[in-house]
Formats: C-alpha cells, sequence, structure tokens
C-alpha cells in the first residue's frame, strides 16, 4: 500500500501487490482494493480475470504455466498439457489435492525459440518433451 | 469554424472538425448499420458491424468512433465492407444462443434487425454457444447472458447514464461476459424505478422479470381450461 494507493491507474500495481503477498486475489482483497482506488467492484473483478498472472482462486505452492500460442502449439504444446495432466491428475485451472502444483494454459510467454515452453513460478523450460516433464516436476517441492 | 471535406459513396459532403464518418453518414441520409453504437453513450467500436472502407487505410475502419479527416474518400456499402458485415453478423449469431421464437425482445432484437437486413441466415460456424443460467434475483432486472453479445452498452448507460456503474466485462476471450461485483447474480436496490440497462440492451439478455423469483419457485404450473 505504498506510493499515491487512491489512483485508478495503480489498479494493476495494487493487484499484483496483493497476489504476491497472498498468493491469489481473494474477494474481501478486490472489495479493499475497489473502495480504495473509489471504483466498483465489478472492474476491479473485470481486470482480476483478466490477466492469466492474476488469480482469483487460491493456487498452488509451484504455479505451472503452459503457453498455448501458436508457435507452441505447432511445436505439439498439446502434447506437454497431457503429458503433466497424466503426471498430475489435474486439468488447467486446477491444483493438486496436496497443494504442490496448479497447471494454467497462457498466451505468449516469449519463449517461442524454445517453443514448446512454460514457466513454473518464475523459472523458464523450454524445447520440453514428456520426459523432460518428469525430471523438471521432480525438482519443485 | 473550418469546414472537412470528404467524399463518401460519391458524394461531396463535408462536416465540423470532430464529426464521426458516422455521424456525418447519417446526417446525410447514408445508412451504416450499428449495433454497439449509441449516440448518448461513449463510442466504443466493439461490435465492428459499422466498418466502412476508407482509400488509403490497410483495414477497414469503424465509422461509429473513427473521425473524419480532410479529403478522405469513404465507401460505405462496397462489396468489401459488406461481406465483411455479413461475417461479422454470422460470428455474433454463432455464439448467440439464437431461441428467437422463445424470447420476448425478438421483435425489437437489433442483432436480429441487422442479421435481416444483411440477409444473414444460419450462420456457417458451428463453435460451442455461450450458456448461463438465467439470473432472476433481482425484482427489477433479469438478466440472462446467453443472449448477450458483449455490446457494453449495459455497462457505458449504467455508468454514463445512470450513474450507478454496477457492470463491467471480466473474463477474457469467448469467456467474457458482462458481470456485477465478482460475477454474483445481479441484485441490487439501486435497480429499483430504473431500467435504463434494459432499455440500451440490443438483445434480450436483459429485461423486466415477469414475475417475482420468489412467486416462480416452487410453484406448479397450473393449466385451466
Amino acid at each position: 500500500m505504498s506510493k499515491v494507493a487512491t489512483n485508478p491507474e495503480n489498479l494493476l500495481a495494487r493487484l499484483k501487490q496483493a497476489q504476491d503477498r497472498l498468493g491469489y486475489l481473494p474477494e474481501e482483497c478486490l472489495a479493499e482494493v475497489a473502495r480504495s482506488l473509489n471504483m466498483p467492484l465489478s472492474e476491479v473483478y473485470g481486470v482480476a480475470t483478466f490477466y492469466s498472472f492474476l488469480s482469483t482462486r487460491p493456487l498452488g505452492r509451484n504455479v505451472i504455466r503452459v503457453c498455448k500460442s501458436l508457435p507452441c502449439y505447432l511445436k505439439n504444446s498439446r502434447m506437454i498439457v497431457e503429458s503433466i495432466e497424466d503426471k498430475l491428475g489435474i486439468r488447467p485451472g486446477g491444483t493438486t489435492p496436496d497443494g504442490r502444483f496448479s497447471l494454467a494454459l497462457v498466451n505468449c510467454i516469449g519463449a517461442c525459440d524454445i517453443a514448446p515452453a512454460m514457466l513454473i513460478n518464475h523459472d523458464v523450460h523450454g524445447d520440453l518433451t514428456p520426459r523432460k516433464i518428469s525430471r523438471i516436476l521432480q525438482s519443485y517441492e | 469554424m473550418d469546414e472537412i471535406r470528404v467524399t463518401i459513396d460519391g458524394k461531396q459532403l463535408s462536416g465540423h472538425p470532430g464529426m464521426t464518418i458516422l455521424e456525418l453518414a447519417r446526417e446525410n441520409g447514408i445508412d451504416i448499420p450499428t449495433l454497439c453504437y449509441r449516440p448518448e453513450l461513449s463510442l466504443l467500436g466493439a461490435c465492428r458491424i459499422c466498418v466502412v472502407e476508407v482509400e488509403g487505410s490497410r483495414t477497414l475502419v469503424g465509422s461509429c468512433h473513427t473521425p473524419i479527416t480532410p479529403g478522405m474518400v469513404i465507401h460505405t456499402h462496397s462489396p468489401k465492407v459488406l461481406e465483411t458485415r455479413k461475417v461479422i453478423v454470422e460470428l455474433l449469431l454463432a455464439s448467440h444462443c439464437g431461441a428467437c421464437f422463445m424470447c420476448d425482445k425478438a421483435n425489437i432484437c437489433e442483432l436480429r434487425q441487422v442479421a435481416a437486413e444483411l440477409e444473414v441466415g444460419l450462420p456457417r460456424f458451428e463453435i460451442k454457444k455461450r450458456y448461463y443460467p438465467i439470473e432472476d434475483v433481482s425484482p427489477y432486472i433479469e438478466r440472462n447472458l446467453s443472449k448477450c453479445v458483449l455490446c457494453r452498452r449495459c455497462v457505458r448507460a449504467c455508468r454514463q447514464i445512470a450513474k450507478r456503474d454496477l457492470f463491467a466485462v471480466a473474463y477474457r476471450g469467448f469467456d467474457a461476459k458482462v458481470v456485477v461485483d465478482s460475477d454474483r447474480a445481479l441484485d441490487k436496490e439501486a435497480c429499483r424505478d430504473c431500467d435504463i440497462c434494459i432499455s440500451f440492451c440490443p438483445t434480450g439478455a436483459l429485461s423486466k422479470p415477469r414475475k417475482l423469483s420468489e412467486e416462480k419457485k416452487g410453484k406448479p404450473l397450473v393449466i385451466t381450461s
């Protein structure tokens, strides 16, 4: 809650701060941000649900974001998603029961040169193959 | 004031600075279909039905939000324009629930009207339709978002005319949806004695409830001969 917190232009920055602090954006948090920026809750909710890096639901300790944009798609990102789904038993949008992983599909993450690519938390993983996936997943607790 | 001279469909016309292509065309009896545009609301250019061809422009432009500039040569009904408009309406209809015969607003539906004017029949695109449960909690407004075409007229009318600001668009791409608060069913006392959004809705997405939702629930349908 630093810097000219009441300027509506700070909405995105405020949401990101809150997400970093809480791991996701619970409704009370959105309502609080809306109140302090003097904006309707619907508008804040709209922004929070538009960006795939913001979440209104609790996430696992590690968030896997697989790129679903065209270059990765052409390099068979579907297979990567399926392989993660098989290994973790969750679908995009889901979180494992032990809270270890969440899986999401996102738009281009700027790693087209190493397509198919994904992010786990802030780490980029590219040139993915189903075999690589198991090894990568093992390294996240 | 300086006049701006442009050519629309071969006619030499002049308008004042800041005027949009649509305004000048309509002032001169040239009809361009619109859906998301309303003169009372801020300009948006969301639906793209009003596209026209401007010579020298790489793409078709939305006439409702594009101001005229000196020397513009505009075609409002060229084959390219008509074909594009048709596809746009087809796309809107493709995800629209399309049960016109069940819809109370069918006769005043603007989507249906533009579809009829452009002679759009059954859409060629078979895509998933957006179905949402009907929100009939509010005694003042019923929302059936399966019929919503995301023109944002309710969002703007509630904000700019009713000054209540209840709606916003949430989610992304195909999942985009007009929401209240954090995607709750509309049930606001602020909607009492206000049906501005209903009057602005081009489709049957917003309507006046026929009965209070309380009455509806649990009552058997009684047919008396």
